[in-house]
C-alpha cells in the first residue's frame, strides 16, 4: 500500500514537472534556428524569381532591358516583405512562448 | 589521393538502361537510396507499431514521439482544419529526414542534395496548396494577393509584389534544402581531403573539424527536414484559413 502511495506522489510530481516545461528551451531554439534558415533563402529566392519573371516577360514583349530592371526591384521588395513577415512571426511566437 | 569533393553527387546507372518514349528512366543510385530510405521508414514504423504496449519499448517510444511531434507542429501552425493533411506532412517530413540521415552514412548518396528531387517535392506542395486554396475559397483565394488596408494607388504594385513572393515559395523551399545538404557534404569531403593531404603531421586539425562538422551536419539534416515540413504547414495554413 505504501508503495502505491509513493508511486502516486511520484507520478503527481512528474506530471506537474511536465506541465511546467512542456515547451523546453531546446525546442524553442530548434524552431528559431529553423526560422533563421528560412530568412536567408527567402530574400534571395524572391529576387531570383522576380528577375526570372522580368527576363521572360522581356523576351515576350521585346522590351529588353526595361522589364527585367523593374522586376528585379519588385522581386527585392517582395524578398524584404517576406523577411519582415517571417521576423514578425518569429517575434509573435517568442512572445507567446515566454 | 586526389578525389573530387563533388564526385559524391554523381548519379550513375545501376543495371540495364531502360528507355520509355525517349525518356531515360533507368534505375540509378539515386533511386536505390530513395528505396533504401523508404524501406528504412517502413521497417522503423512497422517495428514501432508492432507491439502496442502500455509501457512502450524504445522503438515504439521513438515512433510515438515522431507522431506527436508532427501532430503538434500541424496543430500549432495550421490549426485543426489541417488534420486531414497529417498523413501527407508526416510522410513528407519522415521521407526528407530519412533521406538526409541516410546520406550521413559513409559511402552513401544524399538524394536531397540534388535540386531536381527537392524542386519536384516543392512544386508538388506548391501546386497542391494552390489547388486546395481554390477548392476551399473559390476565386476568393485571390484575395491572398490583395492585402487589405492598402491605398488604391499602391494596389497594383503591391499585388505584383505579392504574386512574386507567392511564386518564390517553391524556389526558396527547394533551394534551401538542396543548398544546405550539398554545401554540408562538400565541406565534409573537403576537410576529409585535407586530412589525407596533410598526413600524420598536420592532419589532426582538419580531422577534428570533420568530427565537429559531422555533428553539425546531423543537426542540419534534422533541421532542414523540420523546416521543409513546417513551411508546408505554413503554406497550408494560408490556403485553409485565409486571412488578409
Amino acid at each position: 500500500m505504501i508503495k502505491q502511495k509513493d508511486f502516486k506522489t511520484r507520478l503527481k510530481i512528474a506530471k506537474s514537472k511536465l506541465k511546467n516545461n512542456s515547451e523546453s528551451d531546446e525546442e524553442k531554439r530548434g524552431s528559431f534556428i529553423g526560422f533563421a534558415f528560412k530568412l536567408g533563402t527567402e530574400l534571395v529566392a524572391s529576387v531570383a524569381v522576380g528577375t526570372i519573371i522580368g527576363f521572360i516577360l522581356d523576351t515576350w514583349f521585346d522590351t529588353k532591358p526595361w522589364l527585367i530592371i523593374i522586376f528585379f526591384f519588385l522581386g527585392s521588395a517582395a524578398g524584404i516583405l517576406n523577411v519582415i513577415r517571417t521576423a514578425k512571426r518569429m517575434q509573435e511566437e517568442g512572445e507567446v512562448k515566454e | 589521393m586526389a578525389t573530387n569533393p563533388m564526385q559524391q553527387f554523381s548519379v550513375y546507372r545501376i543495371g540495364p538502361e531502360i528507355k520509355i518514349a525517349g525518356i531515360d528512366i533507368s534505375f540509378t543510385n539515386a533511386s536505390l537510396f530513395m528505396i533504401i530510405s523508404a524501406a528504412a521508414i517502413c521497417l522503423f514504423l512497422f517495428l514501432g507499431t508492432k507491439e502496442k504496449k502500455l509501457i512502450p519499448s524504445k522503438i515504439q517510444l521513438i515512433a510515438e514521439l515522431l507522431y506527436n511531434f508532427i501532430a503538434k507542429m500541424i496543430s500549432d501552425t495550421a490549426g485543426s482544419k489541417a488534420k486531414p493533411y497529417f498523413p501527407f506532412i508526416f510522410s513528407l517530413f519522415v521521407f526528407v529526414l530519412f533521406c538526409n540521415m541516410v546520406g550521413m552514412l559513409p559511402y552513401s548518396f544524399t538524394v536531397t542534395s540534388h535540386i531536381i528531387v527537392t524542386l519536384i517535392l516543392a512544386i508538388f506542395i506548391f501546386v497542391a496548396v494552390t489547388v486546395i486554396g481554390f477548392l476551399k475559397h473559390g476565386f476568393g483565394y485571390l484575395k491572398l494577393f490583395v492585402p487589405s488596408g492598402v491605398p488604391a494607388i499602391l494596389l497594383p504594385l503591391i499585388t505584383v509584389i505579392e504574386i512574386i513572393s507567392y511564386l518564390s515559395r517553391p524556389v526558396s523551399l527547394s533551394v534551401r534544402l538542396f543548398a544546405n545538404m550539398m554545401a554540408g557534404h562538400t565541406m565534409l569531403k573537403v576537410f576529409g581531403g585535407f586530412v589525407i593531404s596533410l598526413g600524420l603531421l598536420g592532419g589532426w586539425l582538419p580531422l577534428g573539424f570533420s568530427v565537429a562538422l559531422t555533428g553539425l551536419e546531423i543537426l542540419v539534416a534534422f533541421l532542414q527536414a523540420y523546416v521543409f515540413a513546417i513551411l508546408t504547414c505554413i503554406y497550408l495554413n494560408d490556403a485553409l484559413n485565409l486571412h488578409h
